[in-house]
Formats: C-alpha cells, structure tokens, sequence
C-alpha cells in the first residue's frame, strides 16, 4: 500500500524502515495484529489443524465485508451519509445475480453470471436514487430512518413476491465465472473477491484523493460552507450514495459465488449493523481503515462462535442457569450484544477508529514535494505542496454542530 | 369491513401515539434520533410479564368489566422498568459521551441491540402473551355498531386516552412542562435562563421512556410478546414522528394517530396484502418527505 513504488525498488529495506517509521503508532499496532493473524493462519494450514478450504472461505468473506466497509466509507465516511440499509443494497446485488443466472431460479433466464455485474449496477444504482431523492437535501437522520425503512421493504417484497423471488424458499446454485480454471471453484471466487476488492479499492482511493473527495470533505465538514463555494451539495451527497450503493451491491454478487444459496433470511438488518461496527472501527473516512473493517466483521462473527464452543462458555451457562438469570444465552444473543456494545464503546473512546484517515488523503506526489523541501513533519501545512487545506475527517464528528 | 378496520385503527394507533411521544420528546430536548426506543418499548412489555406473577399475588383477583385489576398494576411496573432502564443509559451511556447528534444517533443503535440481546438472552426468542384471558368481543358493541371489541381494546384506548391526557396537562400546567417546551425550543436559552438542563433531560427520559414501556406492554397485549416486537415497530413510530413533524409533541401524536390509521387500514387497498402493511407506512413516509419533509405540525413549538 506504499505510494513510493520507486523509492522501493532502489531500497526495499530502506523503503520498509521509513514506512514503518512513519507510521502512527496505533497503525503499527494494527499491522503487528494483521500480521500476527496471517503468521497463526499459515501455521494453522502447514501443520494442518486448519483446513486451507476454510482459509479460503473466511478470506472471501473478508473480501465481501471489506467491499461492504468501502461502500460505506464512501457514504458515512467521504460524504457523511447514513446507510441503514446496507444489507439492502448488498441483497439487490445478490438477488439479481442469483435470478438471472441460476438455473433454479424463477424467471428461468440461465444467463451468464458476468451478465449479473452490469444488472446488479443498474439495480442497486436505481433503488440509490429512489431513496435519495426524498431525503439527501434535508438532514442526515432522514436518510438513516428512510434507509433503515428501506430495508424492511426490500426483504418484505424478496419475501412475497413468490413468483419472482422463491419467497421464504430461496433460491440455490448459481454458475461460478473461472470455475474451470485448475484450482477450483472455491479459489476461483477467492480470485473473482480479490479482483473486484483491488479494483474498487484503487477506484475508490483515486476518487477519494481528486478534488471531487476534497469536496465531499467540505461538505462533510461544513456544508453551508461547500454551499457558499458554490457546491451543489445534494448533487455531491448523491453521487457519494450511488457509488457506495453500487459498490455493496457487487458484495452481493459476490457472496452468491461464494454461498450457492440465498433466501430472504440472509437479509438480517443485524449484518448493516455489524458494517457500521467494522467501519467506525476501521476508522471512517479511511480506506485502508475500511479494509480492516471487513476482517474485524469475520473477526467478530467466527470469534463468537469459537468462544461458544469452549468450556468457559458452557461454566458461563451453567453459572448463569443456577442463578436463574440470562439462561437463554448462546452465540446469536452473544453477536447481537457484542456488536451493540462495541458500537458504544468505540464512539465513547475511539470514534476515529483504529486506522484514522491522516496521510493517506494527501496526493503522493504533494507529499513527495514536501518532503523534498525538508519538511517532512507537516505534509498537510507546506504551502504550494497541497492545494487545498485537508480537514481531518476523523474528528468530523465533534467538529460538527450540533 | 371497513367499520372494523377503523376499530383495528383506533387501537393500533393509540400504541403508535404512545411511542411517538417518547421519540418525539428525546429528538427535541435530547436533540438526536433514538433508534433504541422500539427495543425500550420491548423492554417495558417483558419486565410488565415477568412480574405477572408476583403483582397477581400483591393485587386481589378483582376483574373491571371482565377485565384483571392486576394488569393495571403489571403496566405500572413496566412503565417503571423502563423509565429506570432508559436513566441508566443516559447515565451510563449518553451523558459521558462528548459527541454530536450524529455520534448519539449511532450510540442509540449500539444501545438497542444491546437490550434486545439482554431481553433475547433472559427470556429466549420465542412469542409470549400475558397470562390474561382473551375474552370474547363485548356483545352490546356488537349488536349495536356491528364491530367486534374486546375488553382488551377498550383497555388499551383508554389507558392510552389518561396517559395523553395527563402528559399534555403536565407540558401545559406544571413547571416541569415549561421548562421542557422552553428547552425543547432553545436549549441554550433554556440554560442561560436558569433552568438546570440536565434534571429536564432526565424527566425526559422518565416520561418518554414510562410512555414507550406502556406502549410495549399494549402492543404485548394486542398482539404478542416477543424481543423484536419493538424493532419492527421502530419504522412506524418514525414515520409517525416524521410525518407530525420531527420535535412536535403534538405533531406526533397526529402522526401516530395516521400512521396506525394507515397501517391498519391497508387491507382496504385493492392489490396490496396485508403483508406490505409496513411497506404502506414507508411509502407515506417518502411522500411526506417530498412533499412537506417538516411534517404536518413542523416548526411549531411543542
């Protein structure tokens, strides 16, 4: 994720010292526990108590929430867009891949899955601005309650309108693209995730750092402000919403690859809320932040059921049980609590996250200059090296009025 | 037909009313969205079950036109249980946090997946009913208007009738309702005019969430007990609050009163189901926005 692909080649070593010099020390942090993740895994599968199967199923669903944390991002985290209806946009994605190409499928179509892409786009671009449209010009709690609406109303007609959609019965089996390549199909939707993660995270970071970001920060930041420039702040906040929509929407595409089943239960509100948590935790308005995000989510979801199965659950149970209070506890309930209470915990002591947006906004090439002028410990400050001052997004939330 | 749907109407939305009272005092006095109202509401109904038992041993086994004495005492308790739920989280939660409307926006939905993991922990997640009997539908009623009502829709209506009634003396008479209004205008000026905000903040939270947990018990009692029982209901009572008006007491209670009308009245629609009753109500949230996104009552103060 370095920028200074040159200065790496020359001096790889050197490259990596100045990195890790540079960065913060909560990101060093965070990469000492990436890493440390990524070293218990590999030893996990060379010594074989942990099937590379499963590896490659957590991976992909790491990349589908990570898809779901960068459409988000650029919604709540570049343009200050509240989304409850996540899990809307990412079924959209998932049910028009799984009715135009699955051969169970009630419309009968049998169409090639790549057909699904270009169609869960216009699909999840459509319903964006529907739901835009009423609420992005009045204030931000608007669109969170018209979007959490949003979500009931989406799983209510995926659940009732049989004819199409199979209702409460779901639909099962969908073609994989690349499933003939040699290393089978688990690994081919691996491949198909982390293309599609790569391609919309360098999109997403090139649009994040063009003027057009700068503006959306503005308008996060002081909207009369952006208005005063001359900003047409709901044609901004639109786009925001659109992209963030559509990128969810493309989680869902992948997740069918991934599962080769879909009902209307998939569509639980708790997974739009379990994206929130993996956001403002990654740190919002930050890509790299957004990334992590998805792992924290499949961190959580397989954390849970692992701790269930230890015995220190089962004397917890029991415990409880003799008291007579919380008998009915078990990892559902568990998820439902932990999710609530680090949503909590992190706007109380951590609301920029643990990967805050901080160099990462500013052109490598501005910082390239500064650095060149000797002053490297204030990038943002050198003038002429960027153009425009960069707020901190991280820290939007106190900054805004109340 | 349409006479019955209209009966269904009045009693769905006195419980609508009651939760949008709640939603609409802490948008404007605590000034931000609370998505865990619906889930106090759930809070408010399962403390009033769990009590069943006791508080049928406490009050004598009297019946009021066929309906127990004892459930009044049960409504009580969950009132309570959720105005003391609702002032431990401002304590525990809100009131350390230093952060904006959005920031407690996002707190609330932390705090209601949090109750309704503890509810869902505590009593499982399956459909509970108090333990009073269904009675049949009043026959007098019946013969004379050809709708059927129950004791229970009588209870509910009426309850719902006292509880507006007394919170609308108590905005408009006492000096506790004053300072409400006054800081539900101007909080700031509220401030600077002497009046200690955090204690109004407080009372706030007593009688929205009272008002809520009555609200979850009637709907209990309506329909069925269970922990999402709230949850589902959190897009109604924030249409109903959207549609009266964001901050509008009074507003409100209107919008409560359409929303239930509406939900209930959908069977009335030709090609909609019943299963899209939700959906109706989302519908006339987005036409409100479009058309008057400040609500029928918007701008007035409460």
């Amino acid at each position: 994720m370095s920028d200074d692909s040159s200065g790496f080649r020359q001096d790889p070593v050197g490259a990596l010292r100045a990195w890790w010099t540079d960065a913060e020390r909560a990101d060093r942090l965070v990469y000492t526990a990436i890493a440390a993740v990524v070293v218990l895994l590999t030893v996990g599968v060379a010594i074989g108590s942990i099937g590379i199967r499963y590896v490659a199923g957590l991976l992909v669903l790491v990349a589908m929430y990570s898809l779901l944390t960068t459409g988000l991002n650029v919604q709540w985290g570049y343009a200050g867009l509240i989304n409850f209806s996540v899990i809307a946009f990412w079924g959209i994605g998932a049910y028009t891949a799984m009715l135009v190409s699955s051969a169970n499928s009630p419309l009968e179509l049998g169409w090639h899955p790549a057909a699904a892409i270009p169609l869960a786009i216009v699909a999840g671009t459509v319903v964006a601005v529907f739901i835009g449209i009423p609420t992005l010009r009045l204030r931000e709690d608007y669109l969170a309650i018209a979007s959490l609406g949003l979500a009931e109303v989406v799983r209510l007609i995926l659940l009732n309108e049989r004819q199409w959609t199979a209702g409460s019965q779901g639909i099962s089996g969908i073609p994989v693209p690349l499933s003939w390549l040699p290393f089978g199909t688990r690994t081919a939707v691996l491949l198909i995730g982390a293309v599609l993660l790569l391609a919309v995270y360098l999109f997403v970071r090139r649009i994040h750092r063009s003027p057009w970001g700068r503006v959306q920060r503005t308008v996060r930041a002081d909207e009369d402000l952006a208005e005063a420039l001359g900003k047409d702040s709901y044609r901004l906040k639109m786009q925001a919403f659109v992209i963030g929509s559509v990128v969810m929407t493309l989680s869902g595409v992948l997740y069918v690859f991934y599962a080769q089943f879909l009902g209307p239960a998939d569509l639980l509100p708790l997974e739009t809320f379990y994206v929130w948590v993996a956001l403002i935790l990654g740190g919002t308005g930050s890509d790299k932040g957004a990334l992590l995000g998805g792992a924290v989510i499949v961190l959580i979801r397989e954390g849970t059921r692992f701790l269930s199965g230890t015995a220190a659950f089962d004397l917890l149970q029991t415990g409880l049980e003799v008291v007579g209070i919380l008998t009915h506890i078990n990892t559902a309930s568990l998820r439902l609590f932990a999710v609530g209470v680090l949503i909590v915990l992190v706007i109380r002591y951590r609301p920029e996250g643990l990967l805050p947006p901080r160099e990462e906004l500013i052109w490598p090439d501005a910082k390239r200059r500064a650095e060149v002028s000797g002053d490297r410990s204030a990038h943002g400050d050198a003038p002429g090296a960027v153009a425009e001052p960069v707020p901190e997004t991280g820290s939007d939330d106190e900054g805004e009025e109340k | 037909m349409v006479a019955q749907l209209i009966v269904n109407g009045i009693v769905y939305s006195s419980i609508i009313v009651l939760a949008s009272i709640g939603l609409s005092l802490v948008y404007s006095i605590g000034n931000f969205a609370n998505f865990a109202h619906g889930d106090t509401m759930a809070v408010g109904a399962f403390v009033a079950l769990a009590s069943a038992p006791l508080v049928q041993a406490i009050v004598p086994g009297v019946t009021i036109a066929g309906f127990p004495l004892w459930f009044f005492g049960a409504l009580l308790v969950g009132m309570a249980a959720a105005a003391v739920v609702a002032v431990v989280t401002e304590y525990v939660v809100y009131r350390p946090l230093d952060s904006s409307a959005i920031g407690l926006l996002i707190t609330s939905i932390g705090v209601a997946l949090a109750y309704r993991a503890l509810l869902l922990m505590q009593f499982g997640p399956g459909q509970q009913s108090y333990p009073v009997s269904r009675g049949g539908r009043i026959p007098w009623v019946e013969s004379a208007l050809g709708v059927s009502v129950t004791a229970r829709d009588v209870v509910i209506v009426f309850s719902s009738i006292v509880l507006v009634a007394s919170l609308h003396a108590m905005l408009q008479y006492t000096t506790l309702g004053r300072k409400m209004r006054a800081m539900a205008d101007n909080a700031e000026l509220a401030r600077v005019s002497g009046i200690r905000t955090g204690e109004v903040i407080i009372a706030m939270w007593v009688i929205g969430a009272a008002l809520a947990g009555a609200g979850g018990v009637f709907l209990g009692l309506d329909t069925i007990i269970r922990p999402r029982m709230g949850f589902e209901l959190l897009l109604l009572i924030f249409a109903a609050v959207i549609l009266g008006g964001i901050g509008s007491v009074y507003g409100a209670m209107l919008g409560g009163f359409a929303i239930g009308m509406a939900h209930e009245l959908t069977p009335a629609i030709p090609f909609i189901g019943t299963e899209y009753n939700a959906a109706v109500a989302f519908l006339v949230m987005i036409a409100i926005l479009l058309v008057r996104p400040n609500g029928i009552l918007g701008g007035d103060a409460t």
